[in-house]
């Protein structure tokens, strides 16, 4: 990186004659270019309000790239041609097409004017290195998002012809990022690629009123154009003679940073009849005691130090169903989290539910996952099976031959308890297999073993909803039959 | 709920299994898998019946039923004309399904109910189709609006709606089966499923009485004991 100090405004006389006289290549590159502008061209911009930047950026054939990240725009000012100071217009006023941007002056969040020392991409990445430090983010890549107003691209238009804006020029995001990404990889310490945490750049207009350039597409048409200055290597460049304000105000500039969302799947287990589980408010009033997503979304975000988590699980059941048996896989997502837990934390979590005093929900293998997990969630999809264990009462005594278990398809209408939210369709769905268990000392009850196709009502299969789930529990065994509690004793994913 | 007679309450009971061919699948599988899976999946599944088996309270004799416990039940008598009494059993979310309240005049006549007809009124309704989760083509009624005919051996008689709602379902099970209006019109023998809206319900919800006062109120002339 060449010393910005060297090329200081007091040399630029020395330069006017043509000569180099400093031995960088990037900046021998940067000068040549600058010099090869005709010099009216360059003098008329300056004294409409353009920065030195931007003149570069739009009107040399030479790439608008990293060197000139270094080099300051009084430098610039100078290598753009001789004569050019007694027109120039004082170093503090905005530039009429990047309103400041490329200039590095801005205003921050309390609207105090920030104007970089050193006028060059270092000193913009310090300040915003340290934006983004405030934030608390771990990384070490990031990615850089820039947001401009969108009135820079009508300034452009209403300085140089829409045809001449339209061949390859470098725009303002791209000058910006390319000025600025250097240093900041520096002062950050961190590479820079697509990756999942972006560091975005937000400028946005000081106020509604502002920058007099832009016009209607209208107007614009209307203008004359004038064929008024050649340059070298390319045709006609246009200028218009719109006269401008000078007074501009600097935009807002906020830094934002996001981590994109990650992801951490296990197993949850449900003890509780009094849980949901998802949380479930009806008019300021939760229903039941707790519920599993709070409880475990609940002690992952604070250890991600994020901004929130959404829990996604593989199906559901009933508030009053209890989750045994292998368990039921689900995915907690955190958004914007400033670090990843390690193995270690994550286990630590686990066991503190697992051991909790109320015992209502249980936790198993959770650990970080990547962009696999909604393939896995996917797994425990409609064709999978579950299975049940259910405490049915029949109001005859049971029988020897009740038990022999049968596999059946049965066909369920919508049941009345989700109808009103769902549309009325009739459903086949297959119960796998079935077997009763007595229990000792007690004819009309027993315990119903089942498994059967996902998406299977239980609890209307036995109660039969008024008739209509056919075959049920009351019609195969020619009685009344009533559910009196259910539990889920696996959910099986893939082939396990 | 006076049906539930706690007499005989067993606490923690035993299980005693009698499926033939699990207990046989077992024994074959040791053989087959190495001691140390079998001894783990062994400890998992008693550990999950321990669960299963724990949880198993009082068993009283004749617990509650899911209507009882899901709906709450209303009742109109004389409605549009004497005798005329439905029930309607209102869901938590809303819902309402319509039927003959035990007391209804068609049960008194001898041989109970014969045949029932959905079509009447201008349409034939168990051949709605209501589609979709916003339930379209819905038939919109009012509590008066005819749902169907039902017919006994001396006469016949028109039910109708008693909600203002849109008619979501008729059980058209009845129409080969109408016996099950005389074996159990509080289950299997319901009429339809409506759906009120919320300030609907509201208004209409004063025209009905309670389980409690529907019982009082038809002391004597109770045909058959309420099921509910």
């Amino acid at each position: 990186m060449s010393d910005e100090s060297k090329p200081a405004s007091g040399d630029s006389a020395g330069l006017l004659n043509g000569h180099v006289t400093h031995c960088d290549p990037k900046t021998r590159r940067v000068n040549e270019a600058a010099r090869s502008l005709h010099p009216s061209a360059v003098k008329d911009l300056l004294s409409l309000g353009v920065c030195e930047r931007c003149i570069l950026r739009l009107i040399t054939v030479a790439t608008f790239d990293s060197d000139l990240a270094t080099v300051s725009s009084s430098t610039l000012r100078g290598w753009l041609g001789s004569g050019v100071e007694e027109a120039a217009s004082p170093e503090t006023s905005i530039c009429i097409v990047c309103l400041g941007i490329l200039q590095f002056v801005f205003s921050d969040d309390k609207q105090t004017l920030v104007k970089m020392k050193s006028d060059c991409g270092s000193g913009h990445a310090a300040w915003i290195t340290d934006l983004v430090k405030q934030q608390g983010h771990e990384f070490d890549s990031f990615g850089l998002e820039v947001s401009l107003p969108s009135t820079i691209s009508e300034n452009e238009r209403a300085v140089f012809d829409e045809a001449w804006l339209q061949s390859e020029k470098v725009s303002v995001k791209d000058a910006l990022k390319v000025l600025v990404l250097d240093p900041l990889r520096a002062s950050l310490g961190a590479k820079s690629d697509s990756s999942s945490f972006h560091i975005r750049l937000t400028y946005s207009k000081a106020s509604d009123d502002a920058q007099g350039v832009s016009e209607t597409t209208h107007e614009r048409k209307k203008r004359k154009t004038d064929v008024v200055y050649a340059d070298e290597e390319n045709g006609s460049s246009c200028i218009s003679e719109n006269p401008f304000e000078k007074v501009y105000e600097p935009c807002i500039l906020s830094v934002h940073c996001n981590q994109m969302p990650i992801f951490f799947s296990g197993r949850y287990f449900k003890y509780s009849r009094n849980v949901s589980q998802s949380r479930w408010i009806i008019d300021d009033e939760r229903m039941g005691e707790a519920s599993v997503e709070e409880i475990i979304g609940g002690s992952i975000l604070p250890a991600c130090l994020g901004d929130s988590y959404k829990f996604h699980a593989a199906g559901r059941e009933d508030i009053d169903v209890r989750m045994l048996g292998s368990g039921r896989p689900f995915l907690i997502e955190v958004q914007n989290s400033r670090k990843c837990p390690s193995q270690q934390s994550l286990t630590e979590i686990e066991e503190k539910i697992n051991n909790s005093e109320k015992k209502l929900v249980g936790v198993k293998d959770l650990k970080f996952i990547g962009s696999e997990c909604w393939a896995m969630m996917r797994e425990g999809e409609a064709e999978k099976q579950k299975q049940y264990a259910a405490l049915v009462w029949i109001s005859r005594p049971l029988e020897e031959e009740d038990c022999n278990s049968i596999s059946s398809m049965i066909e369920l209408k919508t049941p009345i308890r989700v109808l009103h939210r769902r549309s009325p369709l009739e459903r086949e769905r297959t119960i796998h297999w079935m077997k009763l268990e007595k229990i000792k000392g007690n004819t009309h009850y027993f315990l119903l073993h089942l498994c059967t196709q996902a998406g299977t009502y239980i609890k209307e299969f036995v109660h039969g909803d008024l008739g209509r789930t056919t075959p049920s529990m009351g019609s195969i065994l020619g009685c009344r039959a009533e559910i009196i509690q259910l539990d889920v004793t696996d959910v099986k994913m893939g082939d396990s | 709920m006076e049906e539930i007679q706690n007499i005989d309450v067993t606490k923690n009971p035993e299980p005693e299994v009698i499926i033939e061919s699990t207990k046989q699948k077992q024994s074959e599988e040791v053989e087959h898998h190495c001691d140390e899976q079998q001894k783990q999946s062994q400890e998992e599944e008693d550990e999950l019946r321990k669960l299963l088996l724990s949880d198993i309270g009082e068993l009283p004799l004749s617990p509650p039923s899911a209507t009882q416990l899901n709906f709450v039940s209303y009742f109109i008598t004389d409605f549009t004309k004497p005798g005329h009494d439905h029930y309607i059993y209102r869901h938590a979310n809303g819902l309402c399904v319509i039927g003959l309240a035990p007391t209804h005049i068609a049960f008194k006549d001898q041989g109970g109910i014969t045949n029932i007809d959905f079509n009447v009124g201008k349409s034939d309704r168990s051949v709605l189709k209501v589609s979709g989760k916003r339930k379209k083509n819905a038939m919109r009624s009012e509590s008066n609006t005819a749902l169907c005919k039902v017919s006994t051996a001396n006469d016949s008689y028109i039910v109708r709606c008693c909600v203002k709602g849109s008619l979501l379902e008729v059980n058209e099970r009845l129409i080969k089966q109408p016996q099950l209006l005389n074996s159990s019109a509080d289950r299997e023998g319901y009429i339809a499923i409506i759906m009120p809206r919320p300030a609907d319900w509201t208004k209409n919800k004063e025209s009905l009485i309670t389980s409690e006062e529907y019982k009082d109120k038809k002391q004597d002339g109770l045909l058959e004991p309420c099921l509910l």
